[in-house]
């Protein structure tokens, strides 16, 4: 077997990487000593991947909204199996989650853990789908649907999103809407598996005190072979303008106090691997350097009572799109929305002072050691990285290579009046 | 290799606990401090909680404190208030990066301002910053307010709530608004010393035990104290007297459904674990009596699940369901339930759900937090077997036991949120 080996002296972790004979990607972690072993399968397909050209067919099509994470629930289901129990059998407990870019399955245990791999390897890889089950599961899921819906938090993000983009299906409920899913039948969802299950869309990343060697073995033989190893995959995204569609949007829900979220749209997107990820970690340390709780801005707003410990802001992006949130609630969310505009009238040098930029690494640092505690931190933020061509443990290199230079520059260029939007929920 | 705690007494009611676990990339130390759930200080107690976490003498501000912490790479401080059966538990704790990892020594530092944080606040004239006591009163109003936020927790909550409400576990962990404007900067702080000085306190370090961080701990803490608080049993129900429905309407999209039952089977009694196999067998995960019959055959809710509440002993099973699937969920939950105690269910079930069980168990080696959480956890149910014992103990329970267990369940309160009817 060849394999390679990467090592990050920082943080004294490895990663062992090769592939599967039939094309899977596997990478291991070892984490000497820990009791807890993890492994994650994911294909890069997620909510935002609704316009492509199935496997095998020449035209495009565009499926129901939801579909992917459908999709993830089916899986589940096998002829003659029930998956969940023979997880429980091996006292191993599974599950899985979709969001816009990735699907992702995953289980752990303590005991037996080759014995879940296989499990996990042969159902992701055999979908059992019939008109009945399908039908099943659209009360379940509207369930789950329902229950977003009454939680204000996840409302006023979405409708941000809506406010920010006008084409872009990260505007898009990753569930779907209980009509969308209605839509969905067995045929569209094998074309989509078919699609974007093929083992080249795929990878697995496996955590724990455990040996390479014999999880190789086990994806090996526990894999499915599959004669068309798909090229790339043809995936549309309709054209999104630079500007935001709209400037504030309102909705009233059962809510105690008015919840906000203001988005400053990224206009700078198209590119993936260190340069994506740069981008995303000095805007979040703009972030920290304008909004964070050691800023004037967070104490004079906190102190003046127009923001509590809820507020927050954080950088999320993809290839396709990027937007800098700021949220969290207030009796006066249009004050906050003004002291954020006033702010940022300020030159950039006067905003942000290199040595608050100097101290805010050494904390990000700091935060970056204490995820590495955790093996579902290490396991969530490798996928999320390595779909974007980025390892995690290249992640400090990175940080360190950041200059105050490229802090004023982003936020010359990012944080602009005209691209932010406001979404707020007030009480009923 | 086995988890161990030493325990050190540093003064009256004040142990110092110290579990050696050198494989993580940070060192925990935590300050959990034990007070009887009355409704009388519970508000107190939480704005004092509140008002502490904002400042020190050293670090006057708010914004002084954010950023030494973060000088200090990231330390990170965080302020934990619930309810441990009939106890509200305040937890203070630091977790940092180990000097090895980032070059630098400043473990004593950190703990120092850890220590600050409830033994040197800032002060005015004898009293806690006003400032800060009216910010954060105005917080604490808000956040006690922001419950109905979360539906899910909400409905639990008013479970909990309409079933005790004769009992001191009836009361809300973080306070009541209706107490909130009588107490001011200087009657906190005259509340703050009697806590300082009456309460059990329970010091927990998890990390690289050595010489100078014990030192850096103890430094200080051996105080002059009143007499401490004797802290008084849970008292357990195991039988109903009367029945109850609690129904909220609200403009909402999907129902909770949330059923309240009294088991009275206490942690230390032999059929407590017998119990928690019940509970999951019956609502524990994917595997259970009710996701296989609501969710998989019925599509009847997205999650449905049952969950004991140790130290008061009362199970709650909780869900979100359609407003008109009330009666057949009920139905079918109590139709499994009723299996359950009729030990329909075989040595395959028990055996899956003790995996269960052993697994999420052994896991919290793999977490500095839940390390910390564990030791506690023994110390304050007086429980003196270590991690590996517990998991043995697991292992060993009957299906007989488990039915006797299952028997003890007493339906006591149906709570349902549901839409506003015309």
């Amino acid at each position: 077997m060849s394999y390679k080996e990467i090592y990050n002296e920082t943080i004294d972790e490895r990663i062992l990487t090769t592939v599967s004979n039939n094309g899977i990607k596997i990478f291991f972690m070892p984490k000497k000593g820990y009791t807890r072993k993890y492994a994650v399968f994911s294909t890069d397909y997620g909510s935002i991947d609704n316009v492509f050209v199935p496997l095998g067919e020449k035209e495009k099509i565009e499926v129901p909204e939801g579909i992917a994470h459908f999709l993830e629930h089916k899986l589940f289901e096998e002829e003659e199996a029930n998956i969940f129990e023979e997880f429980s059998n091996i006292g191993a407990q599974v599950n899985a989650f979709t969001n816009f870019t990735q699907t992702s399955y995953l289980f752990y245990s303590t005991d037996n853990f080759y014995e879940g791999l296989e499990l996990l390897i042969r159902f992701v890889q055999n979908p059992y789908l019939t008109e009945e089950n399908v039908e099943k599961e659209k009360g379940i899921i509207a369930q789950e649907i329902r229950m977003y819906e009454d939680n204000p938090n996840w409302k006023v993000y979405f409708n941000l999103l809506r406010a920010m983009y006008h084409q872009h299906p990260v505007r898009i409920d990753i569930a779907g809407t209980v009509e969308s899913i209605n839509a969905i039948t067995k045929d569209i969802l094998y074309k989509t598996y078919n699609t974007f299950y093929n083992p080249s869309n795929m990878v697995l990343f496996v955590i724990g005190d455990l040996s390479f060697y014999e999880l190789v073995r086990v994806v090996n033989e526990a894999e499915k072979k599959f004669d068309h190893v798909s090229d790339e995959i043809l995936r549309f995204l309709p054209e999104e303008p630079d500007r935001i569609k709209e400037r504030i949007v309102e909705e009233k829900m059962m809510t105690s106090m008015p919840i906000f979220t203001m988005g400053f749209k990224d206009r700078d997107v198209g590119y993936k691997g260190k340069e994506m990820i740069k981008k995303d970690v000095v805007t979040n340390l703009i972030l920290d350097m304008l909004f964070g709780e050691s800023t004037n801005f967070y104490n004079e707003l906190y102190e003046e009572g127009l923001i509590d410990g809820s507020f927050g802001a954080y950088f999320s992006c993809k290839e396709s799109y990027g937007h800098s949130i700021i949220g969290g609630q207030s009796n006066e969310p249009e004050k906050v929305y003004e002291r954020v505009l006033g702010l940022l009238k300020l030159p950039a040098e006067e905003l942000l002072k290199e040595e608050d930029f100097i101290r805010l690494k050494k904390n990000e640092l700091g935060n970056f050691l204490l995820g590495m505690n955790s093996i579902e931190f290490i396991a969530n933020n490798f996928t999320d990285l390595y779909f974007s061509d980025f390892l995690i443990t290249d992640y400090l290199e990175l940080l360190k290579e950041i200059q105050y230079q490229d802090i004023i520059d982003r936020f010359n260029f990012h944080f602009k009046e005209d691209n932010l939007s406001l979404s707020i929920i007030r009480p009923l | 290799m086995a988890l161990k705690s030493e325990r050190i007494k540093l003064a009256d009611g004040i142990y110092l606990n110290l579990i050696n676990e050198d494989k993580f990339k940070s060192n925990l130390l935590s300050f959990y401090i034990i007070r009887p759930l009355s409704r009388s200080e519970v508000t107190k107690n939480t704005l004092m909680s509140l008002v502490l976490k904002r400042a020190n003498k050293n670090y006057p501000t708010s914004m002084e404190l954010e950023k030494k912490l973060e000088e200090l790479y990231g330390s990170n401080l965080s302020l934990g208030i619930n309810k441990r059966g009939e106890r509200q538990v305040i937890r203070f704790t630091m977790e940092w990066a180990k000097s090895s990892y980032v070059g630098e020594e400043y473990d004593g530092e950190v703990i120092g301002i850890l220590k600050d944080m409830l033994f040197n606040p800032v002060l005015e004239g004898g009293a806690f910053l006003k400032s800060h006591v009216d910010q954060e009163r105005e917080n604490l109003r808000k956040r006690i307010e922001n419950k109905i936020n979360d539906k899910g927790s909400y409905a639990i909550e008013r479970c909990i709530e309409s079933m005790c409400n004769n009992e001191r576990y009836g009361i809300y962990p973080l306070g009541y608004v209706e107490d909130l404007d009588e107490i001011d900067e200087r009657l906190l702080y005259e509340h703050y010393k009697d806590i300082i000085r009456t309460s059990p306190i329970e010091i927990l370090y998890v990390g690289r035990v050595d010489h100078r961080i014990v030192e850096a701990i103890k430094k200080d803490l051996n105080m002059e104290r009143d007499e401490v608080i004797t802290i008084p049993e849970d008292v357990l129900i195991d039988s109903v007297q009367t029945k109850n429905m609690v129904i909220d309407e609200m403009d909402v999209n999907q129902g909770k459904l949330v059923i309240g039952y009294r088991a009275g089977i206490h942690h230390q009694d032999s059929l407590y674990n017998p119990l928690l196999i019940a509970s999951d067998i019956l609502g524990g995960g994917p595997n259970s009596k009710l996701f296989k019959n609501v969710r998989e055959k019925e599509s009847l809710a997205y999650y449905i699940s049952s969950t004991i509440y140790k130290y008061k002993s009362i199970m709650l099973i909780d869900s979100g369901i359609n407003f008109d699937d009330f009666d057949k969920t009920c139905e079918i939950i109590n139709q499994q339930l009723e299996e359950l105690k009729a030990g329909q269910f075989t040595e395959e079930d028990i055996a899956k759900s003790v995996k269960s069980i052993v697994t999420n168990t052994e896991s919290i080696r793999d977490s500095i937090f839940l390390i910390s959480e564990f030791f506690f956890s023994q110390i304050l149910s007086q429980d003196r077997r270590t991690l590996e014992e517990v998991i043995e103990d697991f292992k060993k329970v009957s299906k007989e036991e488990i039915v006797e267990a299952a028997n003890r369940l007493k339906i006591d309160t149906i709570y349902f949120m549901r839409n506003k009817t015309k």
